[in-house]
C-alpha cells in the first residue's frame, strides 16, 4: 500500500489544452489538477477523446499547455525530461536494428556507452521473457513482444516517472492481460511511479492505486477514485465484492457527465 | 517515381512452397521461349521473308559476338563507356544524394523547389545533349555530362521521398528522448530512406548507360560501344551491330544483378517488415487522441 506520506512526482494545476483546427477551436482539455506521489501507480481513464493522452503528452513535455503549470519533482516543465519514460499503444521499432539495439536507442541518443548497458538491456530482456529474441528483428516479433521490448527500452535509462499511453491497448485481450500482470510485478519489483492511460475501466481498477476519472468534450477530471484493494493483486482478485463495487463507482462516474 | 519493374525488389512474402512451384514453371516457360526464339531468329532471316543482311540470324551474331571479342579493340571501346558511366552514375548518385538530403530534411527548401523538380522530371532530359555538346565539345566531358544529368534526377527524388518517409510517431518517439537533429537524421531518416535511395541508385547506373550510349551515337567521336554499333549499323555490318548490343545486355544485366546483392546486404530489413510497422501505425493515427 502506498502511504499519503509520499512526495509529490507530479504537480499539473489548472492544465488547459486548446487545438487549433481550422477556424474552430477544439478545447481538449480543461482546468486539470491532478497530483501523482511517487511511486504511485495512476491510472487516466475516459472515453475516447476526453484528453487523457493529451494530458499524458503534457506530463511528458511533449506537448504545452495552453495555460497552466505542470511541475516534474519540483522543477516546471519546459520539454521532454529524460528521467521521463513514455510508451505509446503501439511501440516504435526500427526495423533495421535487432531487439537489444531498439532497447539500446536511448542509451544511443543520451551518448552513453552501448556497452556499459548491453548486459541491463539483456536482463530487461530476459525479465520480460524474450531474450531469445535480442538478435532478431522486430519485424520477426508478435505483437506482443515488441511491445515488452518497447517495456525494456523505456526502463533503460531507469526513468522516475513511466508515462504509458495505452501501452497494450492494441493487444488481444489475453496477451493485455498478462502484460498488465507483468507491469504490476515490475512495478512491484522497482518501485516506479507509473501513469497510464487507458479506457477499460476493469484494467484501471485493477492495474492502480488511485484512478482519475476523466469526461469529454471538454476533458475535465470527474474525480479520483482511490482503490484499497490489497497488493499484490491477481486477476481472481476481479471476482471480489471490493472489485465489482470499485468498477461500478469508476462506471457511475464516467456516466455522471 | 516510376521504376522498371527489374529494379522493384520481389515479394518475400510468398509461401516458400508456392514459390517452388512457380520458380520451377517459370523456369519451363522461360526455356521454352527462349527455345523459340532462337529457332525463329535462325528460320525467319533464312526463309527470305527478310533479308538476312538486315536481320541476321542467331548463329551470325554468335559468329560475331566471337569476332568482336576476341578482335581485341573493342576493349578500348568498352573502357570509353564503361569509364563514363562509372563517373557520370559517382558524381550523379553525389549530386543526387546531396540534394535529395538538402532538400529531405527540410520541408521549407522542399516546398520551394518542388515545381522546379515537377518541370524537371518532365523534361525528356535527352533534349539538354545538344546544350552540352555545344558547351563541352565532341569529347568524353559532354558524355558524362548528358549521362549525369539523365541519371541523378531519380537518386535526388528517392533520397528526398526517402527522407520523409518516417511518420509522426517516430518524430514524436525520439524527441521524447530529447534527440538532437542530427540524431533524428542519422538514427531514423536515413535508415528510413535507405531502401529508397538504393532503388534509386540502381536506377540511376541504367539510366547513366542509356545517356552514355545515346551521347556516343549522337557525338561520335570520343569512342564507345554507342559509337562501334553506330558505325557497324552504317555499314550494314548487322551481326556485328547486334554483337554489341548483346555486349550492352550482358553489362546491364551484371550491373543490376550486383546491386541487387548490395541491396540485400545493405537494406536487409525487408520490404514487409517496414510496411508492418506502418500499417501499425496507420491504424493508431486513425484512432486520434
Amino acid at each position: 500500500m502506498q502511504e499519503v506520506t509520499k512526495a509529490v512526482l507530479v504537480e499539473a494545476h489548472g492544465v488547459s489544452k486548446q487545438f487549433q483546427s481550422g477556424t474552430s477551436k477544439v478545447v481538449a482539455l480543461e482546468n486539470m489538477d491532478l497530483e501523482i506521489r511517487e511511486g504511485e501507480l495512476v491510472a487516466l481513464l475516459g472515453p475516447s477523446g476526453c484528453g487523457k493522452s493529451t494530458l499524458l503528452n503534457i506530463i511528458g513535455g511533449l506537448l504545452t499547455p495552453s495555460s497552466g503549470v505542470v511541475k516534474v519533482a519540483g522543477e516546471t516543465l519546459t520539454g521532454p525530461r529524460r528521467d521521463i519514460g513514455m510508451m505509446f499503444q503501439t511501440p516504435v521499432m526500427f526495423p533495421w536494428r535487432t531487439t537489444l539495439e531498439n532497447v539500446l536507442v536511448p542509451v544511443d541518443v543520451f551518448g552513453w556507452s552501448r556497452k556499459d548497458y548491453r548486459e541491463r538491456a539483456l536482463e530487461l530482456l530476459e525479465m520480460v521473457d524474450i531474450q531469445g529474441f535480442a538478435d532478431s528483428y522486430p519485424w520477426q516479433l508478435s505483437g506482443g513482444m515488441q511491445q515488452r521490448a518497447a517495456l525494456c527500452r523505456v526502463l533503460i535509462c531507469d526513468p522516475k516517472l513511466l508515462l504509458l499511453d495505452e501501452p497494450f491497448g492494441a493487444l488481444d485481450e489475453f496477451t493485455r492481460e498478462a502484460m498488465d500482470l507483468e507491469l504490476l510485478s515490475l512495478w512491484n519489483r522497482t518501485a516506479k511511479t507509473i501513469a497510464f492511460v487507458t479506457h477499460n475501466i476493469n484494467e484501471a481498477v485493477f492495474m492502480s492505486d488511485r484512478v482519475a476519472v476523466m469526461s469529454s468534450r471538454p476533458g475535465r477530471l470527474v474525480g479520483m477514485l482511490d482503490v484499497p484493494l490489497p497488493r499484490p493483486r491477481e486477476i481472481e482478485i476481479m471476482r471480489t465484492r471490493e472489485f465489482a463495487d470499485l468498477a461500478f463507482t469508476a462506471r457511475a462516474m464516467l456516466g455522471n457527465q | 517515381m516510376s521504376t522498371p519493374a527489374v529494379l522493384r525488389k520481389k515479394q518475400a512474402s510468398m509461401p516458400a512452397d508456392q514459390a517452388m512451384a512457380q520458380t520451377g514453371s517459370g523456369l519451363v516457360i522461360g526455356l521454352t521461349t527462349v527455345a523459340i526464339f532462337i529457332a525463329l531468329g535462325e528460320i525467319v532471316p533464312r526463309s527470305g521473308l527478310v533479308s538476312r543482311v538486315v536481320m541476321p540470324t542467331g548463329g551470325d551474331v554468335v559468329t560475331a559476338f566471337w569476332r568482336l571479342v576476341t578482335g581485341g579493340y573493342w576493349l578500348s571501346h568498352l573502357r570509353a563507356t564503361m569509364t563514363a558511366v562509372g563517373i557520370a552514375w559517382v558524381i550523379g548518385a553525389v549530386l543526387g544524394l546531396f540534394l535529395g538530403i538538402a532538400m529531405g530534411v527540410s520541408a521549407f527548401t522542399r516546398k520551394v523547389v518542388n515545381p522546379y523538380v515537377i518541370a524537371f522530371q518532365a523534361l525528356p532530359k535527352i533534349v539538354l545533349a545538344p546544350l552540352f555538346i555545344g558547351w563541352l565539345g565532341f569529347g568524353a566531358p559532354s558524355k558524362v555530362a548528358i549521362a549525369v544529368v539523365i541519371c541523378f534526377f531519380p537518386v535526388w527524388v528517392d533520397t528526398m521521398i526517402g527522407l520523409s518517409l518516417p511518420t509522426e510517431r517516430e518524430y514524436t518517439f525520439l524527441r521524447a528522448l530529447r534527440a538532437s537533429r542530427w540524431q533524428v537524421f542519422r538514427m531514423l531518416q536515413l535508415p528510413s530512406a535507405l531502401p529508397l535511395i538504393m532503388v534509386g541508385l540502381k536506377h540511376a547506373v541504367l539510366l547513366a548507360f542509356t545517356g552514355v550510349l545515346v551521347a556516343e551515337i549522337l557525338a561520335a567521336s570520343a569512342g564507345g560501344l554507342g559509337v562501334l554499333a553506330e558505325s557497324y549499323a552504317g555499314q550494314l555490318l548487322m551481326p556485328l551491330t547486334f554483337a554489341v548490343i548483346l555486349v550492352v545486355v550482358f553489362i546491364a544485366v551484371s550491373l543490376v544483378a550486383i546491386l541487387d546483392r548490395l541491396e540485400h546486404r545493405i537494406v536487409f530489413w525487408s520490404e514487409a517488415g517496414r510496411a508492418r510497422t506502418s500499417i501499425a501505425a496507420i491504424k493508431k493515427e486513425g484512432k486520434g487522441r
